[in-house]
């Protein structure tokens, strides 16, 4: 065992003592999550220029009605309480008379767009308000560079959506004051389930939000990827490199493949915890700081770091072995993609198992053991309830298959570290796994 | 006692059989020469007795005991291939290595053996800035820092100059006057001539020769007249019992037949020529190992 540690301690020390791995460190969350922090950052970098919208309305009563919201919006909505400052863009919006051809009235519009004189234009059909008399023709329709993502539409639409309902009520001769809470909007509260504690006492739902139900899965799973990128992949290249340079052969001359392979899968392990260190332990003293405690997910964290090393371990002896394998770098990438599959797979499917973490496909997925570790911490990282066996069932499998990857592993190891220029076919990979 | 003992050893590759019915027995403290040509089986030997590579069938006995996971310890191996981690710093790498092999610390063996071959001053450098012949010196001291009782070293005299060669065969003759038993495989054969307590010769995975060097050549008898004359002889080749000639440019070579008379041969040149020397003598490992390896049929000796 002494060997084994001492092979462990050199592969952590060549690891963590290189300037890249602390970069490494530093980056790797920047990258993952920078679009993230990108929008936190420039969430009040709000462009506030004046945008001068048109109004074609054919219906005749949507049109002076907007320009007067977006006026009353303009004198009361702009600026910050607190600072003053104008925080968000005026909205000029004026309409323009239908004259004979609506189709060159629109694409003068459009040029006007185009040219930057005008921010859009909106176009409100004849049968807005009375959509059963003439289908075709009952749409408001809003024309921008960029209309889907364009949040000028998102104010107009709920606006728009109420004056549209008061004209109904209007026309059907029931006044607004009749019916007060027409407007109440309800957006449905998300909670989970009721639950009994330990004295009888049935608890109350708790209410999920957002960070609860795609946050939380989605940094495990992002978490436990740069563990295995950290701890797991360089051993493709670096086990590659120890058979180039024929150190392998020294290495072999004091220690056995399998001490060898094992040493440096704990090598890599012992990388992939420290930077899980760094990072759950950064993680929750920042949650902390920020009030933001009740959105770490305890309970899962066990999971999380058994999955987490099985992960590594099982990687590991697949990437060791394979990069004993390996002829060259070339051999080494085109043996990474396969390679890399047990992490690729969860993250393709990362939001069809969070938006149903109980569904056939989840449950099966997170039980079929490479996929194991990542899909069953993103789906135990949900606030749903996953059926207590399981997380143990997929350890189980997880353990299993891990015991046949590392016997398997460490066969293809001992019979390809020493051959050079043998060329890379899946048939020898069988070979020397069945036969040694 | 044997350090080593094979017995009837096989090895193949696919459909290549590299080490083919191998038997023989290396004593402890001596100096055992493995030689033979490229291919020839002797890195595979190597490798099966440091138990990288097991046998298809045959016994390897190390120490008197059956090969196992045990003896690694004290065997110290230097490969044929220098295998050094470039980014390490040389006393760092040295005392890795030995505390890999023996279980303990060796930084105080690690910077005598530095300080020995002229390398105290690149202790703190990293590998990569070594010289082939340095790197090959830090490679050795690796080999037998710990002191192993068993030395296998294949090849361990490439990239040295001549001086480096002579303090690694000082260092190596020093091991086995401390007890160690030393195998190292060369093409060297006058250094194995010299150094050599006993000589194998494996080619085409067989063994052809094994016993001391005076052993070997008395097979072989006084079948080699090395002349020198005045001016280069040509057509030697036509002489009676001459089968074979090498010209070394100043010196010519003959192997002559058994039975040969080397009087006779020596009376017919100088009819036409003027000797500085004329010299019967046994065959040179060189010449034996060119006979063997340059022959078609290999027969077991």
């Amino acid at each position: 065992m002494y060997k084994v540690l001492r092979l462990t301690i050199r592969e952590y020390l060549a690891a963590v003592k290189t300037k890249g791995f602390i970069i490494g460190l530093l980056l790797a969350p920047v990258l993952m999550s920078g679009g993230l922090i990108a929008s936190i950052l420039l969430k009040d970098h709000v462009d506030i220029r004046e945008q001068k919208i048109a109004i074609i309305d054919e219906s005749a009563q949507m049109g002076d009605f907007l320009v007067m919201a977006a006026d009353q919006r303009n004198e009361s909505g702009l600026l910050d309480p607190e600072s003053g400052e104008q925080i968000k863009p005026a909205y000029t919006l004026y309409t323009v008379t239908l004259s004979d051809d609506l189709t060159t009235l629109m694409n003068d519009l459009s040029d006007q767009v185009r040219a930057g004189d005008l921010h859009a234009f909106i176009h409100v059909e004849s049968s807005v308000v009375q959509p059963s008399l003439d289908p075709e023709n009952s749409h408001i329709n809003y024309h921008a560079e960029s209309a889907s993502l364009d949040d000028v539409r998102d104010w107009i639409r709920g606006v728009a959506n109420d004056q549209l309902r008061r004209l109904r009520l209007a026309n059907a001769g029931i006044s607004e004051e009749q019916v007060p809470d027409l407007f109440n909007w309800d957006w449905i509260t998300a909670k989970g389930l009721l639950s009994m504690d330990e004295s009888g006492q049935i608890m109350d739902a708790e209410t999920s939000n957002e960070m609860q139900a795609i946050l939380a899965p989605i940094g495990m799973v992002f978490l436990m990827f740069m563990m295995a990128m950290m701890g797991a992949m360089p051993q493709l290249s670096s086990v590659m490199e120890e058979k180039t340079q024929r150190i392998a052969e020294v290495l072999l001359g004091s220690i056995t493949p399998f001490q060898f392979m094992l040493g440096k899968i704990l090598g890599g392990l012992a990388v992939a915890l420290t930077s899980t260190i760094v990072y759950v332990g950064g993680g929750i003293i920042f949650m902390n700081l920020r009030g933001l405690e009740s959105y770490i997910p305890y309970d899962v964290l066990p999971w999380f770091i058994v999955n987490s090393i099985l992960l590594i371990f099982m990687l590991g002896a697949i990437l060791t072995s394979l990069g004993s394998v390996a002829n060259d770098a070339k051999d080494a990438q085109s043996l990474s993609f396969p390679a890399m599959m047990p992490m690729m797979v969860p993250m393709f499917v990362l939001f069809p198992v969070l938006k149903e973490p109980l569904s056939s496909f989840a449950t099966w997925l997170s039980l079929i053991p490479p996929f194991t570790p990542m899909v069953m911490i993103l789906r135990l990282s949900t606030p749903v309830s996953i059926p207590a066996w399981q997380p143990w069932a997929g350890l189980f499998g997880v353990i299993i298959f891990t015991l046949f990857v590392v016997w398997g592993g460490s066969r293809i190891f001992r019979s390809a570290i020493l051959m050079q220029g043998v060329p890379l076919k899946f048939s020898n990979i069988i070979r020397w796994m069945t036969k040694g | 006692m044997n350090a080593i003992s094979l017995t009837n050893i096989t090895k193949t590759f696919a459909d290549f059989k590299a080490v083919d019915d191998l038997s023989l027995s290396v004593p402890a403290g001596s100096i055992y020469g493995f030689i033979g040509p490229n291919g020839s089986g002797k890195t595979t030997t190597i490798r099966m007795i440091m138990n990288i590579f097991h046998p298809d069938s045959g016994l390897i006995q190390v120490f008197g005991e059956s090969r196992n996971d045990s003896h690694t310890d004290r065997i110290g191996y230097l490969p044929e291939e220098r295998g050094l981690y470039k980014k390490m710093k040389v006393r760092e790498l040295l005392q890795f290595y030995g505390a890999l092999k023996s279980g303990h610390s060796v930084t105080a063996d690690v910077d005598r053996w530095l300080e020995r071959f002229d390398l105290t001053e690149w202790a703190n450098k990293k590998v990569e800035a070594l010289s082939k012949g340095m790197s090959q010196k830090v490679q050795f001291i690796a080999t037998v820092v710990t002191k192993p009782e068993l030395v296998i070293l294949d090849e361990p005299f490439s990239g040295l100059d001549p001086v480096n060669t002579n303090n690694l065969l000082e260092a190596i003759l020093e091991l086995q006057q401390n007890g160690a038993t030393i195998i190292f495989s060369t093409h060297d054969m006058s250094t194995a001539e010299k150094v050599c307590d006993y000589i194998f010769m494996i080619h085409k995975g067989k063994k052809v020769l094994d016993g001391t060097l005076n052993e070997i050549q008395e097979k072989y008898g006084n079948d080699t007249l090395r002349i020198r004359a005045e001016h280069k002889i040509t057509d030697l080749k036509s002489l009676p019992g001459v089968e074979k000639v090498h010209d070394f440019g100043q010196v010519q070579e003959l192997r002559i037949s058994q039975g040969a008379d080397h009087q006779n041969i020596l009376a017919t040149l100088l009819k036409t020529n003027r000797l500085i020397s004329f010299e019967l003598m046994k065959p040179s490992l060189h010449d034996i190992f060119v006979r063997i390896a340059d022959a078609k049929e290999v027969s077991d000796v």
